[in-house]
């Protein structure tokens, strides 16, 4: 796809340069293709980047915008960073991985079962996600 | 994929495991209606059985639960051969599908050749 987008405004890039030039049969317009449509090419196809990653604010404020969404949360006032799951907030387990399933959906990935369980707390959340390169 | 592999561990190690099973099969049909079924009768037959004790009773759930998550998956399977327009309720004013989570694009792929 990246190649025939490339291509594509490769092509019509030179068609444009080589329109000025184009009295002249072959060898401008080859002269023209070198320099500047690669330009013009570069400009008209998206350049992906890495990530830049989450911070962890707006992570842990996004975990808590969930909880704080969460109807069966005791108060939401109990809702810190380092709350519990079940003991600040009076989760129960199923409550616990409907919580971590909203997270996964929240940062678009999925966590396995294994890490699923191990997440019992907003502080153990954020961590997880932040060790996640995928998570956005 | 095996279902019954999937689940290992102890017991409320395995019905955590199902629980998320059944609530991500729900999340996969293409009716709204089916799909706030699925997860809402999954959540209440679990709420349904907090208290039960005994070990054989919650073998036995469990295994009644995986029956109903391999019928879910077939029903997922039927249900996305049928596309149907999003209600209004699901937040898609335009009633088109988006291609966001469990849906199905339909806008045609265009622009790049």
């Amino acid at each position: 796809m990246f190649r025939t987008a490339l291509l594509r405004t490769a092509v019509s890039a030179s068609r444009a340069a080589a329109r000025p030039v184009a009295r002249r049969a072959f060898m401008p317009v080859r002269a023209a293709v070198a320099p500047a449509p690669r330009l013009a090419a570069f400009k008209s196809v998206r350049m992906y980047s890495a990530a830049s990653g989450l911070k962890k604010e707006e992570v842990e404020g996004r975990i808590m915008g969930i909880l704080q969404g969460f109807d069966k949360v005791n108060d939401p006032s109990n809702i810190k960073p380092t709350a519990h799951f079940s003991n600040d907030l009076g989760l129960d387990s199923l409550d616990t991985v409907e919580v971590v399933m909203a997270i996964e959906e929240e940062f678009s990935i999925e966590i396995p079962d294994k890490d699923a369980d191990g997440i019992h707390s907003v502080n153990q959340a954020v961590e997880y996600i932040l060790s996640q390169p995928d998570a956005n | 994929m095996s279902i019954v592999s999937a689940l290992k561990g102890d017991l409320p190690q395995q019905a955590r495991s199902l629980y998320r099973q059944l609530l991500r099969q729900g999340e996969q049909f293409q009716a709204y209606n089916f799909r706030e079924y699925a997860k809402r009768r999954t959540r209440d037959a679990f709420r349904e059985h907090t208290g039960v004790q005994d070990p054989r009773e919650i073998q036995s759930l469990i295994q009644k639960g995986l029956k109903e998550l391999q019928m879910m998956k077939r029903q997922t399977v039927v249900s996305q051969f049928y596309q149907l327009d999003r209600l209004v309720v699901e937040g898609g004013m335009s009633g088109k599908q988006s291609g966001g989570s469990g849906n199905i694009a339909r806008q045609k792929d265009t622009g790049w050749d």
